[in-house]
């Protein structure tokens, strides 16, 4: 069964962590070089961050993320080198095409800073089940109903994906070209997307009855089936990135 | 005795609805009876069935008159979820069962026991037996959605029998099944009724309603027609002006003018077996 | 108008074969597919119809090879009425949906309206014809699905599951749209778990177990094989399980067959043996 999920189940530290600890992590990582605002707390924080990964054995997952996107950073180093606002000093020049060390500078920068967010959201992403997370957040006070719809949402969605082809299938049998022009396979889009729309709407109010049948609108704490196992590792990392937090906030308004 | 389920002059019409989906229905179940419902499609049966759990009224906003007595609570005055420890309700589609959160048969079976604030350990033990109980052990860490449909369909059982109702109901829970996965189904019911629950079943198939039930009730356009043993419903002579048709074995004694002693017609195999054998020594 | 499936595998993955080896003659008469689910019963008519082609063998629909027909094409011949209606029904109004697939064989408005007036009379929703699907119940949004196929006309009908979610009334409906389209020389085959109904109607079945054929004959030495079928979980007609409790000789296949049987069992005892009970008891067990 497919869910909307990256998670990659392996046994480590990191994956050991609960969801609230590395969502803290992730989020601290993730702010601090923005916070602080030069390129070598970015560099730290990448590092930190890659490091995590490479102890949860996730890192080459990562790679092939950051390989996308490299027609992105090169096209960002070209117009940011040539064309970047501040640009003063010359680099370098590939014939008549002068490029700054400002620009190229900012480049690295920005480059750094979206190498950082993905890594740090890959930390989470990557040793995170979904629904774990959601689990975690519905206990810190998140509405059950809420939680119910995010975890659900993952698992139907693939499902009511995987119903599209049945559903082409039966108009296909009834004549109709799916193959061919654009105008054509434009016009195939609505006989696919009616029938998935209101069976799903049929679907939600008969697994809404069998929820409630099944208690959910009760009012009472519930318990949660698994106890939540906080490694003795999670309050350490929760006062260093917190520690973090408030050293980059007093760096950026004393200096 | 004291009835376990009492429906009194039950009326009901969704929000939506042009005609009245139950129209005067009364009738009692009692312990550890099995009750089964039979009717043409819109004859009632669903709206019967989801008014014995309370989501009639308390789910659709239509217009209720009566009153449902479950296990002697008044539907009326209590919620849906206040009654699952109660009154359970099967429902005919195995996927719209599942709640779709849960990774696993396990976590689906507890989503109920979650929810009603059980203590962890008495959870663990509840699904535990339910999925022994069910024959679900091969599949305790599957994926809900990787089941069969019949599997699917015990585990919803499984879901709902973890709270502990008293009563059961089940809205044709093998309409949808393949011979396989209705035959796992009747064998959970079976069981159902070896734990001593009273059970409700809304079914399409009456060989397997006049074998299992202990009385029929009959429902046609939101009223009911007849209440009785099986042999006493099913030997009447209109059933098919009502939605229905009897039992194959009760028609070929029909045609036979064979007839048990109290003067109804056999319903299920065996009975028709033996009458066939005593009439044919004495013929 | 002839369909044959002549030596045909298929998988989906490889190393997972779904059908192993299947051939299969249809022509005239309505056979009826059984088995368990995963036996290859809806592989094999999507193979029929084109959605799916062998990955070896072929399949023949009159002189086409299906490998080389586009499904919109072969939809010219052969219609598939798929097990859930949901899957299929698209259009916000009953008529639009039912004059859908004769408009995308090119029929003229006036014709495909005829047409889908004539299927849905036939199911018993003439009165719905400007009712929204999706406002009608399960089992009435089926009978609109199969209208929507029975209006294309096609040589050959597949119906995957006919009567699910039906009562008495649908079953009897359907059962006399499929008598119909027979008289009139259509090929009808249906996949159904439903006994009594493949009894009634079809005077051929065929029976798949894991991607194979293991009966291909008359509905009634089928069902005199309680053998084969019980693999399968398939019970036999509740008027063949009479009679095959009671011992008698031909297999029945209806209430009339099982009363005429029973009948004739007890004239014949009467005849040789008198009132030689100890015999009797002895037929009839």
């Amino acid at each position: 069964m497919r869910t909307i999920s990256l998670y990659v189940e392996k046994e480590s530290f990191i994956h050991g962590l609960d969801p609230v600890t590395k969502l803290w992590l992730t989020a601290s990582l993730l702010i601090i070089p923005f916070i602080v605002g030069n390129i070598e707390s970015t560099l730290v924080c990448l590092g930190i961050n890659l490091a995590l990964l490479s102890v949860a054995r996730v890192i080459r997952r990562i790679f092939s993320i950051l390989a996308m996107s490299l027609v992105l950073i090169i096209t960002l180093f070209i117009i940011q080198g040539m064309f970047y606002g501040g640009n003063r000093t010359e680099a370098f020049a590939l014939g008549s095409l002068v490029f700054y060390r400002e620009g190229l500078r900012y480049a690295t920068l920005l480059t750094l800073r979206f190498f950082n967010i993905i890594s740090a959201s890959m930390v989470l992403i990557l040793t995170t089940r979904p629904s774990d997370l959601i689990e975690s957040l519905v206990r810190r006070g998140l509405s059950p109903r809420i939680g119910y719809v995010l975890a659900s949402v993952l698992q139907i969605i693939p499902m009511m994906i995987s119903n599209t082809s049945t559903i082409m299938d039966a108009q296909r049998s009834r004549g109709m070209e799916t193959e061919g022009r654009l105008v054509t396979r434009m016009k195939a889009y609505l006989p696919l997307m009616a029938p998935l729309v209101m069976s799903s709407l049929v679907a939600t109010q008969e697994r809404a009855m069998a929820l409630e049948v099944r208690a959910f609108g009760a009012r009472n704490p519930k318990t949660f089936l698994h106890e939540e196992i906080i490694s003795r590792h999670a309050l350490p990392i929760r006062v260093l990135t917190s520690l973090g937090l408030v050293a980059a906030v007093i760096w950026r308004v004393i200096l | 005795m004291k009835p376990e389920v009492m429906v009194q002059d039950l009326s009901y019409r969704y929000d939506d609805g042009e005609e009245k989906a139950l129209d005067g229905v009364s009738f009692e179940v009692y312990p550890g009876e099995f009750l089964g419902v039979v009717g043409p499609n819109k004859a009632g049966k669903s709206t019967l069935c989801q008014a014995l759990v309370g989501l009639v009224p308390h789910f659709f906003h239509g217009n209720m008159d009566g009153r449902v007595v479950a296990g002697g609570i008044d539907t009326r005055e209590t919620t849906v979820d206040e009654l699952s420890k109660t009154v359970g309700l099967v429902f005919q589609n195995p996927f719209t069962q599942v709640t779709g959160a849960k990774l696993t048969v396990y976590e689906e079976i507890a989503f109920g026991l979650e929810n009603i604030g059980l203590p962890r350990d008495e959870i663990t033990r509840r699904v535990d037996e339910m999925i022994a109980l069910f024959g679900l052990e091969h599949v305790r860490h599957h994926n809900p959605f990787e089941l069969s449909g019949g599997q699917m369909q015990r585990m919803a059982i499984a879901s709902i029998m973890a709270l502990r109702p008293r009563i059961v109901a089940l809205d044709e829970p093998t309409s949808q099944l393949d011979p396989q996965g209705s035959a796992e189904v009747f064998q959970a019911v079976a069981a159902l009724r070896n734990q001593g629950l009273t059970v409700i079943m809304a079914e399409q198939k009456v060989e397997k309603i006049a074998r299992y039930a202990d009385r029929v009730l009959l429902m046609h356009k939101g009223k009911v027609a007849a209440c009785d043993r099986p042999e006493v419903v099913f030997s009447r002579d209109n059933l098919l002006d009502l939605g229905i048709r009897p039992p194959a074995y009760t028609s070929v004694a029909r045609e036979l003018d064979l007839r048990r002693p109290d003067g109804t017609l056999p319903v299920t195999l065996d009975d028709a077996v033996a009458l066939l054998r005593n009439s044919s020594v004495n013929s | 108008m002839r369909v044959r499936v002549e030596n045909v595998r298929f998988h989906y993955r490889l190393g997972e074969p779904v059908l192993k080896g299947v051939t299969l003659d249809f022509e005239g008469e309505a056979t009826a597919i059984i088995g368990q689910n995963g036996a290859g019963k809806s592989t094999l008519v999507r193979l029929i119809n084109g959605l799916l082609k062998p990955v070896s063998g072929e399949v023949r629909v009159g002189d086409w090879n299906t490998g080389d027909f586009s499904v919109a094409r072969l939809a010219r011949r052969v219609g598939l009425v798929f097990q859930n209606p949901n899957d299929q029904v698209f259009k916000s109004v009953v008529r639009d949906e039912v004059m859908f697939g004769p408009k995308n064989l090119g029929m003229s408005g006036d014709t495909a309206l005829a047409s889908s007036r004539e299927a849905l009379a036939d199911v018993g929703l003439e009165g719905a014809m400007d009712a929204n699907p999706y406002d009608l119940s399960l089992a009435e949004r089926k009978l609109v699905s199969i209208a929507s196929v029975v209006a294309m006309n096609t040589d050959v009908v597949i119906f995957d599951e006919p009567t699910i979610a039906q009562d008495y009334a649908g079953v009897q409906r359907i059962g006399t749209l499929i008598e119909k389209l027979k008289a009139r020389g259509k090929l009808i085959i249906a996949i159904t778990h439903d006994m009594d109904f493949v009894a009634e109607i079809f005077p051929r079945a065929v029976v798949l177990r894991r991607g194979e054929v293991i009966i291909d004959g008359s509905t009634r030495e089928v069902f005199s094989r309680p053998d084969l079928l019980r693999d399968s979980f398939v019970e036999p007609p509740h008027a063949t399980q009479l009679g095959q409790a009671l011992g008698l000789s031909e297999t029945v296949l209806s209430v009339d067959e099982a009363v005429k049987g029973i009948k004739g069992h007890r004239s014949r005892l009467g005849g040789l043996a008198g009132s030689d009970t100890a015999h009797d008891q002895q037929f009839f067990q």
